[in-house]
């Protein structure tokens, strides 16, 4: 997982470590059940305080993404949980009313829109 | 090895860089035994520098400001002290065997006669001197610092001279003195009787210093 | 949590200085930075924990010892850095390991071999051919030869080259790595603290300003900027700290006291705006 930090997007690290794991998760490039970096080598890795990844683990914790297994680490929760649906069908919803945006300006009829839909999931029913 | 001994391995570490000035120190006054003819002239001379050349500890921890160390290491201040009295003691008592051994040597090769007697005599006078010099240079040290204490390093070239002018004017038919000279083994035991005291009055006093003296 | 260090309402009384009532907690696994202006009394506390100072009022427990009826015992679990090295110039590093390994019984000469490897320390050089980053680091070697749990550097950074403050942080974010060890570090460069450290504890004239989290503190504040007419009597009354130029000025506000401000420029504020604000409102009050 990639996990860069900015001094200057005035973003606080923590928010900053929060956002990257969560697009990681959403992504999934982060699988279920895999663990995230540890702690205390993430912050010596990134040159941050311990309680900042702290309090970033923490909240993703609170936020269900990720659970916090004593002496073991953080994992990523199965992606079939109710949090993790969520936000997925928000992400196809954002995407897919993009592409009625797009198809609107195109003046694209919603047949064609429906057809060109059927031949990408044909297409990616592959992988 | 106890803490007092591994303060008085730090300070032997210390002074390494001047071995050269302190080998000198040590075989320079055989020229002053060679001239006197006399190998309590010698002695004296060799304990009067040695006693100089003690400052040296206190010099290159205040140059180097290892008043730090000295408060980082896992050590008591009164350990800090004996250790460094233990110091001081074993440079004497090397510089005493040195001299012992090589000012003899040349003053028989001049054709002078040195007997068992002048040995100890020299030993024992050198002893004195010694301790004489250093149980008022070391707390002076401790109390003004090795270079407003600097004044404490010629404690014992006053004290030497001091001994010089005035060792010919003693009574010399004083019936004390005249008991005790005749005896040697009363005067070995009351010189070193009276050297004890000196240092544990002189390392009591440098304790209460360092424990009051904020670095 | 265990703490490894404990500073309990200390006091210390100097003819034209003092420090009043300082307390702060550092936990194991965690850097805290002790910031302040120059003077403001971060040495005096460091040597009041190391007993070279006699404290006038309070309590300081390093890892549970007491610093003064336990000092040797806590001292053996210390490993100090100050901004100059204490050794003998003369000294070879070899011989830094002769004369101060014989002290720790936990020394491992392999351990310090193998720091001055990875510091590019050569062992024949004297201590006195060394760079002030290198002297840094064999100090540092020192302290983990014997494996210190509570390493505590005094202003460490004054005088280092950017490469050589930053390869620092990188060795004390290992050290506390594992969890097992803590850093307390003196500085009134921030920037250096700005990431690295976890906890926070401000020393301003001999004063506890703060001591927690990091976040905490930098979350305390916010700077409000904009043009000279928009600098209200409100807002002067409410910032901690003002800054005025022609074209306009800087505030420092409590960060809940800028809802009223929402219209301005709102930004977070970094640990150096923090002490230059509120150590010019303490000479004000001077």
């Amino acid at each position: 997982m990639k996990l860069i930090i900015s001094n200057v997007s005035g973003v606080p690290i923590y928010e900053q470590i929060k956002q990257q794991v969560k697009a990681a998760i959403l992504s999934g490039e982060l699988k279920e059940d895999e663990a995230l970096p540890s702690l205390r080598t993430l912050a010596k890795d990134l040159k941050i305080s311990v309680l900042t990844v702290t309090r970033a683990y923490t909240e993703l914790e609170q936020e269900g993404f990720v659970k916090n297994v004593q002496g073991r680490g953080c994992f990523v929760m199965d992606r079939g949980s109710e949090l993790m649906r969520e936000q997925l069908i928000c992400k196809v919803e954002n995407g897919l009313t993009d592409a009625i945006k797009a198809a609107r300006i195109a003046n694209l009829p919603s047949e064609e829109l429906h057809r060109l839909l059927d031949i990408l999931l044909e297409a990616n029913t592959d992988d | 090895m106890s803490n007092t001994l591994k303060v008085t391995k730090l300070d032997f570490s210390l002074v390494k860089p001047y071995i050269k000035v302190i080998g000198f120190t040590m075989l320079l006054p055989i020229a002053f035994a060679a001239i006197n003819r006399s190998i309590l002239t010698g002695v004296s001379f060799a304990m009067c520098f040695i006693a100089m050349t003690t400052g040296y500890t206190f010099s290159v921890t205040e140059k180097n400001s290892m008043e730090r160390l000295y408060g980082i290491l896992p050590i008591k201040k009164s350990e800090m002290v004996t250790g460094r009295y233990l110091f001081v003691l074993a440079l004497g008592a090397i510089a005493l065997v040195v001299s012992l051994i090589t000012q003899p040597i040349v003053l028989r090769a001049m054709g002078e006669r040195v007997g068992a007697f002048d040995m100890i005599s020299a030993a024992i006078g050198g002893l004195f001197l010694f301790a004489l010099y250093t149980v008022f240079q070391i707390p002076g040290y401790y109390k003004y610092g090795a270079i407003k204490g600097r004044v404490f390093m010629y404690i014992p070239v006053a004290g030497f001279l001091a001994t010089l002018f005035f060792l010919p004017k003693m009574p010399a038919d004083n019936p004390i003195v005249t008991t005790v000279v005749s005896s040697p083994v009363l005067l070995i035991g009351l010189v070193l009787v009276l050297v004890v005291v000196m240092y544990a009055v002189s390392i009591w006093f440098s304790i209460r210093i360092m424990e009051n003296k904020e670095m | 949590m265990t703490n490894y260090l404990e500073v309990k309402n200390l006091s210390k009384s100097f003819d034209s200085f003092q420090l009043h009532n300082i307390s702060f907690t550092l936990p194991k696994g965690y850097i805290m930075g002790l910031i302040g202006p120059n003077g403001s009394g971060k040495t005096t506390t460091i040597k009041l924990i190391l007993n070279m100072l006699g404290r006038n009022g309070g309590e300081i427990k390093i890892m549970g010892l007491d610093n003064i009826a336990d000092e040797q015992k806590a001292k053996a679990e210390l490993g100090v850095v100050f901004d100059t090295n204490y050794f003998s110039d003369d000294w070879q590093v070899t011989q830094v390991e002769k004369s101060i390994s014989v002290f720790y019984p936990n020394w491992k000469s392999e351990r310090f071999a193998e720091m001055l490897r990875k510091f590019h320390i050569a062992p024949t050089k004297k201590v006195k051919e060394l760079s002030k980053g290198m002297q840094m680091k064999l100090m540092l070697a020192c302290a983990f030869s014997y494996d210190a749990k509570l390493l505590i550097l005094d202003e460490p950074t004054s005088g280092l080259d950017p490469v050589s403050r930053d390869e620092l942080l990188q060795i004390l974010s290992e050290y506390i790595e594992d969890g097992e060890h803590s850093v307390l570090f003196s500085t009134h460069i921030t920037g250096d603290l700005e990431r690295a450290a976890d906890y926070i504890t401000y020393i301003s004239y001999g004063e506890l300003f703060f001591s927690g989290s990091k976040d905490e503190f930098v979350d305390l504040f916010r700077i409000v900027k904009g043009g000279t007419e928009e600098l209200s009597a409100d807002l002067k009354e409410k910032a901690v700290g003002v800054r005025t130029f022609p074209t306009g000025f800087e505030a420092l506000v409590k960060t809940e006291d800028t809802v009223a401000f929402s219209s301005l420029s709102i930004e977070p504020a970094t640990i150096d705006e923090i002490v230059v604000f509120t150590s010019k409102k303490g000479d004000d009050y001077e």
